[in-house]
C-alpha cells in the first residue's frame, strides 16, 4: 500500500504520447527532404513513419494500459490483495478489497505509477447518473460514480454514448445499477478501513 | 371462442394454450439469483434454478447489482394444465429491467418450489 498522493494523469506520459511520434515523423520528413528528395528511400521515409504514428496514437495507449493492468493484477494477487469486485472503466481500473478496506487503482493517462490506498483517504463516494433535459427529452449520455481520494476527484464512466437515452433504457439501467453496487462496495470498504484503524 | 381470444393466448405466457383463457395465478415467488450486473448468463436449465436461487421477501433484501428472479405458477381451471413462468431482471432503484422470461411446462420446478 502507498500513502503517495494519487495522480491521474502523467503528464510526461501524456506530451510524450503525443509530441514523441511527431518528433520522429518530423526528423524522418527532414532526412527526405535533405538526403532523399525522390524514390523509394522518400516513400519509406514519408510513409512508414507517419503509418506507425497514427496505429501508435490509436493502439499504443491502450496496449501500454492493458499490459499495466494485468502487472497491477498479479502484484495485488501476491501481495494479498483479495479483489473482490474489480471495475474495468475506459480511463481507470478500481479494485477493491473490503474486507483490508483498501482500493487499487490505475489510471489509463498514468499506466506505470499504481496506487493500492487506504479506502478511509476516500471522503465521499456517489453516483452520477447523468440525467439532464425534460419531459419526454429527459435522458442521460453518461452514468458514472465518483469519489474523491485526498481532495481529487475520480470518476469512473459505467455508460457513455453520443446519444442521449431514456432514463428508463436498458444500457442506463445497466450503468445505474454497476454504479450503485460499486458505491456500495466503495462505502463498505470505508467502512471496514474505519474499523482496521481503530 | 372468439378468435381474439386465441390471438391473445399466442401473445400472452399466462393464458392458457389448449383454452385459450386467462390462467390463475397459484404461487408468487421472489428469488434472487446470485448474478452480477453486466456477467447474466442466461441458462434453461431447471437444476440451475434449483441450486442457485435464494429466497427473499422483497425486492430491497436483494444486494444492489444481483439479479432477481421472480417465479408464478398459472394454473388453467378448465384444463388442469401448468405453467412456471419465471421472470429474470435487474432492480435498479425503482425501475425493473427485465433481463429474461422463461417458462416451464411440465412441471420442472414443482419439487423446488414446494
Amino acid at each position: 500500500m502507498n500513502d503517495k498522493k494519487i495522480k491521474k494523469i502523467n503528464f510526461l506520459y501524456l506530451i510524450g504520447y503525443i509530441v514523441f511520434p511527431i518528433l520522429i515523423c518530423t526528423l524522418c520528413y527532414l532526412l527526405s527532404a535533405v538526403y532523399f528528395p525522390k524514390g523509394t528511400m522518400a516513400v519509406i521515409l514519408i510513409m512508414v513513419p507517419t503509418l506507425l504514428s497514427i496505429l501508435w496514437w490509436i493502439l499504443g495507449g491502450s496496449i501500454i494500459y492493458k499490459i499495466n493492468k494485468k502487472k497491477f493484477e498479479r502484484e495485488l494477487e501476491e501481495s494479498g490483495f483479495e479483489r473482490n469486485h474489480t471495475f474495468y472503466g475506459k480511463g481507470s481500473t478500481v479494485t477493491i478489497d473490503v474486507k483490508r478496506g483498501e482500493i487499487g487503482l490505475l489510471f489509463f493517462w498514468n499506466p506505470f505509477e499504481k496506487f493500492v490506498i487506504h479506502a478511509s483517504r476516500i471522503s465521499k463516494a456517489w453516483v452520477n447518473d447523468g440525467k439532464s433535459g425534460h419531459g419526454f427529452m429527459e435522458g442521460s449520455m453518461r452514468v458514472s460514480f465518483l469519489f474523491i481520494v485526498d481532495d481529487i476527484k475520480v470518476r469512473v464512466d459505467t455508460f457513455t454514448s453520443n446519444q442521449r437515452f431514456r432514463m428508463d433504457s436498458d444500457y442506463i439501467l445497466t450503468g445505474i445499477s454497476k454504479a450503485d453496487m460499486m458505491v456500495e462496495i466503495i462505502n463498505q470498504a470505508r467502512v471496514s478501513a474505519h474499523k482496521n484503524e481503530k | 371462442m372468439s378468435i381474439i381470444s386465441k390471438i391473445k393466448s399466442v401473445f400472452h405466457d399466462d393464458w392458457c394454450k389448449n383454452c385459450h383463457c386467462e390462467m390463475e395465478v397459484t404461487k408468487k415467488q421472489l428469488y434472487m439469483l446470485p448474478e452480477l450486473v453486466g456477467n447474466y448468463i442466461s441458462h434453461q436449465n431447471k437444476e440451475y434454478y434449483k441450486n442457485n436461487l435464494i429466497k427473499v421477501n422483497k425486492k430491497s433484501d436483494i444486494p444492489t447489482g444481483y439479479y432477481a428472479c421472480g417465479i408464478t405458477n398459472y394454473w388453467c381451471s378448465k384444463c388442469s394444465y401448468k405453467i412456471t413462468k419465471l421472470t429474470i431482471f435487474l432492480p435498479v432503484r425503482n425501475e425493473e429491467k427485465i433481463e429474461e422470461i422463461i417458462v416451464f411446462k411440465n412441471g420442472e420446478l414443482d419439487d423446488f418450489l414446494k
